[in-house]
C-alpha cells in the first residue's frame, strides 16, 4: 500500500466514527426542528399523559394553558398500560406513584373537594401507590371498597 | 534555557487543512449549541444567585464578595450581574446565548492551539474535540447553568493562557497574561491554574511570555494568597462543608470529621491521587470508585465500560507520545506539540493538588481540556509515524485508532444525552419550585424574588417547554 493510501486509511480510522456522530447529531437536530421526534414517544399529548409520565413542567404548562385535570383524556397504551387508556390527569398522577406530583395538582387547585380526594386515595390504595395514599389521606388508611375505583376506571368506554 | 525546535514545516495545502478543521469545529459547536440552548436557568445554585445578584449596585455586589468566608469569587458575581443587566429581563435568551458563545469560543481556541496545518493534525482534531466535549470532567461545564457556568469561564481563561504562552514573545502577552490571571483567580479558585499554565509552558520551552511576564505571574500568585489569607481572612473551605467520595462510599461531613478530623492529610492525599487517576482513567469519579463497585457487584454498565476503554486507549497514546519524545524533552528541544503535552502534565498535577480538600469531576475540567489537547498531539504523532512506518505497524495503529475514535464517539453521544437529560431534570425542578420553597424555612419571599421565580419558571415551563424524552436501548448504552 502506498504512503498516500495508507495515510488516508489511518485518517479515516481516526476520524470517521466521530465525524459520523457529529453529522448524526446535526441530522437529529434538523429533524427535531422540522417537527419530527425521532427515537421518542413524542410530546405529551395532554395533561393526563404528562401526569402519567411524571413530567411536572408539562403538567404545569398544560394546566396553565387551560387543560382540565378532571376531564377524562385518552392516554397512549405505552404510557400507563394497554388497558388503562382513558383517565383523568389526577388518576394518571396516581399511576405516577409520586405524592409530590399529587401535591402539585393540589396546589394548582385541581382537587377542590373531599369526595374527589377520597376517590383518588382509594384508587391509590387499589394500585398500592403508598406515597400517593399518604399524601391524600395522611395518617390514616382510606375507607374504600377494595378494587371498586380501579374497576370504574377500567369500565370506561374506550378503555 | 530550552531551545524550541521548529515544528516540521507545513505543506502548501496548510490553509486547506486549517480551514477544514475550523469547519469541522463549527459543526461540533452547532450540534452542542442545539443541545445547550435547551437548558433553562436552573433552580439549584442559580435562582438564589440571581435573586442575590439583582439587589444593590454592581460595585456593591463585587465589593461584598471580597469578604465572604471560605470563597473569594467577586468576578463570578460581577459577570453574572453584568449579563443580567444587559439582558433587559430576557434571561433565558441571554444566559443561553452566553453559554453557547462560551462553548464556541472554547472550541475555536482549542483548534487555534492545535494549529492544524497538516494532514495528521487535521485528522487528529475530531478525536481531540470528542475528548474535549465527551470527557466526564467537561460535563459539569455544559450541563449546569448557574446561570453563567463559572467552570466554563475558567476553561476559557486556561485555553487563552495556553494560546498566549505558546506564541512568540510580545510585550502585550505579558500584560494580557497578568489580566487573565487576575480575572481567573478572582472568578473561582481553580483560576489559579492560569499562572501554572504560563510557568509550565515557559519551562517546556514556550516563549509567549517574557521573563518579566513570568515574574509578574509569581508576584500575582503571591499577592493572591496574601490578599486571601492575610488581608481579607477569607480562608478556605473546611472538611465539614460537604460530603465527599471515599473508596466505595460517600462520606458525610460528620463521617469525614470522625475519620480524618484529627489528621486530614491521608484524606487530602487520597483526593489528590483520585483526581490524577480520574483524568487518565475516568475512574474514580469525585473520589468514588463507581465503575469498579458496579463491576464487583457483578453488574455491567456499558457507559462506565465505554468511559474506561476510551480513557485507557487515549492515555496509552499520550504515554506513548511521552516515551517516544523523552529524549527531546530531556535535552529541552521541545516543539509546540511537546509543550502542549508538558503543560497538560503540569496542569493535571496542579489541578489534582488544588482538589486536595474536595474533588469532583468539574473541578478537574482544566486538566480534562488539556488532556484533550495532549491526545490530539499524540494522535497526530501516531498518524505521522504510522504512515511512514511498516505495514504491520500501520495496521495495528489503524485498529487502535478506530477503537479509540469509536469509543470517544460513544462518549460524545453520552454527552448529548446527558445534556438532554439535565434539561428535563431542571424543568422538573421548576415544576416543583413552589413545593421546594414552601419547605425552606429561609426562602426569600420578597417581591423581587417572587417576580423572578415566576419569570424563570415561565421561561422553563411554558416559553421553552421540555423536548421529548429519548427512548430506546441505545439510550441506555450511552447515558450514564
Amino acid at each position: 500500500m502506498s504512503g498516500r493510501w495508507r495515510g488516508w486509511g489511518l485518517g479515516v480510522a481516526a476520524s470517521a466514527p466521530l465525524v459520523a456522530v457529529t453529522v448524526a447529531s446535526l441530522a437529529f437536530a434538523a429533524r427535531e426542528l422540522a417537527g419530527d421526534t425521532p427515537s421518542s414517544w413524542g410530546a405529551m399529548q395532554n395533561v393526563a399523559e404528562a401526569a402519567a409520565m411524571g413530567q411536572s413542567s408539562e403538567i404545569l404548562r398544560l394546566l396553565r394553558d387551560g387543560q382540565d385535570p378532571r376531564r377524562v383524556w385518552p392516554v397512549r397504551p405505552e404510557i400507563i398500560s394497554s388497558t388503562i387508556t382513558r383517565v383523568t390527569a389526577l388518576e394518571a398522577a396516581v399511576w405516577s406513584r409520586r405524592g409530590q406530583e399529587m401535591e402539585l395538582f393540589d396546589r394548582e387547585g385541581a382537587i377542590p373537594d373531599a369526595a374527589l380526594r377520597h376517590e383518588l386515595a382509594c384508587l391509590a390504595a387499589d394500585i398500592l401507590a403508598q406515597e400517593v395514599v399518604a399524601y391524600l389521606s395522611p395518617g390514616k388508611t382510606p375507607e374504600c371498597e377494595a378494587g371498586a375505583t380501579m374497576a370504574r376506571v377500567l369500565a370506561r368506554p374506550g378503555s | 534555557m530550552a531551545v524550541t525546535a521548529p515544528s516540521a514545516p507545513a505543506g502548501p495545502d496548510a490553509s486547506r487543512w486549517t480551514g477544514l478543521s475550523y469547519a469541522y469545529a463549527a459543526l461540533v459547536i452547532a450540534g452542542f449549541g442545539y443541545a445547550l440552548v435547551d437548558l433553562p436557568v436552573q433552580v439549584s445554585d442559580s435562582y438564589g444567585n440571581l435573586v442575590k445578584a439583582s439587589s444593590g449596585t454592581l460595585g456593591g455586589l463585587v465589593a461584598g464578595e471580597f469578604h465572604q468566608a471560605g470563597y473569594l469569587r467577586p468576578f463570578l458575581w460581577g459577570q453574572l450581574r453584568v449579563v443580567m443587566d444587559l439582558s433587559g429581563g430576557r434571561y433565558y435568551e441571554w444566559f443561553r446565548a452566553w453559554h453557547v458563545g462560551q462553548l464556541a469560543l472554547l472550541t475555536l481556541l482549542f483548534v487555534h492551539i492545535v494549529r492544524p496545518r497538516r494532514w495528521a493534525e487535521a485528522m487528529a482534531l475530531p478525536v481531540g474535540l470528542a475528548a474535549l466535549v465527551g470527557m466526564h470532567t467537561f460535563a459539569g461545564t455544559i450541563r449546569e447553568a448557574f446561570p453563567i457556568n463559572t467552570f466554563m469561564t475558567v476553561l476559557l481563561c486556561c485555553l487563552a493562557a495556553a494560546d498566549l504562552a505558546l506564541g512568540p514573545t510580545r510585550w502585550w502577552r505579558d500584560v494580557a497574561g497578568a489580566v487573565l490571571s487576575i480575572a481567573a483567580a478572582l472568578t473561582v479558585e481553580s483560576g489559579l491554574l492560569v499562572p501554572v499554565i504560563f510557568v509550565a509552558a515557559r519551562i517546556a520551552g514556550a516563549r509567549g511570555l517574557s521573563g518579566w511576564g513570568i515574574a509578574t505571574q509569581f508576584a500575582l500568585v503571591a499577592g493572591y494568597f496574601v490578599l486571601r489569607f492575610l488581608v481579607l481572612h477569607v480562608g478556605s473551605p473546611q472538611l465539614q462543608e460537604r460530603s465527599s467520595g471515599f473508596g466505595f462510599a460517600m462520606l458525610d461531613p460528620a463521617d469525614l470529621i470522625a475519620r480524618f478530623g484529627g489528621n486530614p492529610l491521608p484524606f487530602y492525599a487520597y483526593n489528590v491521587g483520585s483526581s490524577l487517576l480520574s483524568v487518565f482513567l475516568s475512574e474514580p469519579r469525585g473520589g468514588l470508585w463507581v465503575a469498579t463497585r458496579t463491576l464487583m457487584a457483578g453488574t455491567w454498565s456499558s457507559p462506565a465500560t465505554l468511559n474506561l476503554v476510551a480513557s485507557l486507549l487515549a492515555s496509552s497514546l499520550v504515554v506513548r507520545y511521552a516515551w517516544v519524545r523523552r529524549r527531546e524533552w530531556w535535552t529541552r528541544r521541545t516543539d509546540r506539540g511537546d509543550q502542549i503535552v508538558l503543560v497538560f502534565l503540569a496542569v493535571t498535577l496542579a489541578n489534582a493538588v488544588i482538589s486536595y480538600a474536595y474533588t469532583k469531576d468539574v473541578i478537574l475540567s482544566p486538566a480534562g481540556v488539556f488532556f484533550a489537547l495532549a491526545l490530539t498531539v499524540s494522535v497526530a504523532h501516531l498518524l505521522e509515524t504510522a504512515r511512514g512506518g511498516r505495514p504491520f505497524g500501520a495496521a495495528v495503529a489503524g485498529v487502535l485508532l478506530l477503537a479509540l475514535s469509536t469509543a470517544w464517539g460513544g462518549r460524545v453521544v453520552g454527552s448529548y444525552l446527558g445534556l438532554r437529560h439535565s434539561a428535563a431534570v431542571m424543568r422538573q425542578e421548576w415544576g416543583y419550585i413552589d413545593q421546594l420553597l414552601a419547605r425552606e424555612s429561609n426562602a426569600d419571599t420578597s417581591a423581587v424574588a417572587v417576580r423572578l421565580k415566576r419569570q424563570l419558571q415561565d421561561d422553563a415551563v411554558r416559553r421553552h417547554p421540555v423536548r421529548p424524552a429519548l427512548r430506546g436501548d441505545w439510550v441506555e448504552w450511552f447515558q450514564e
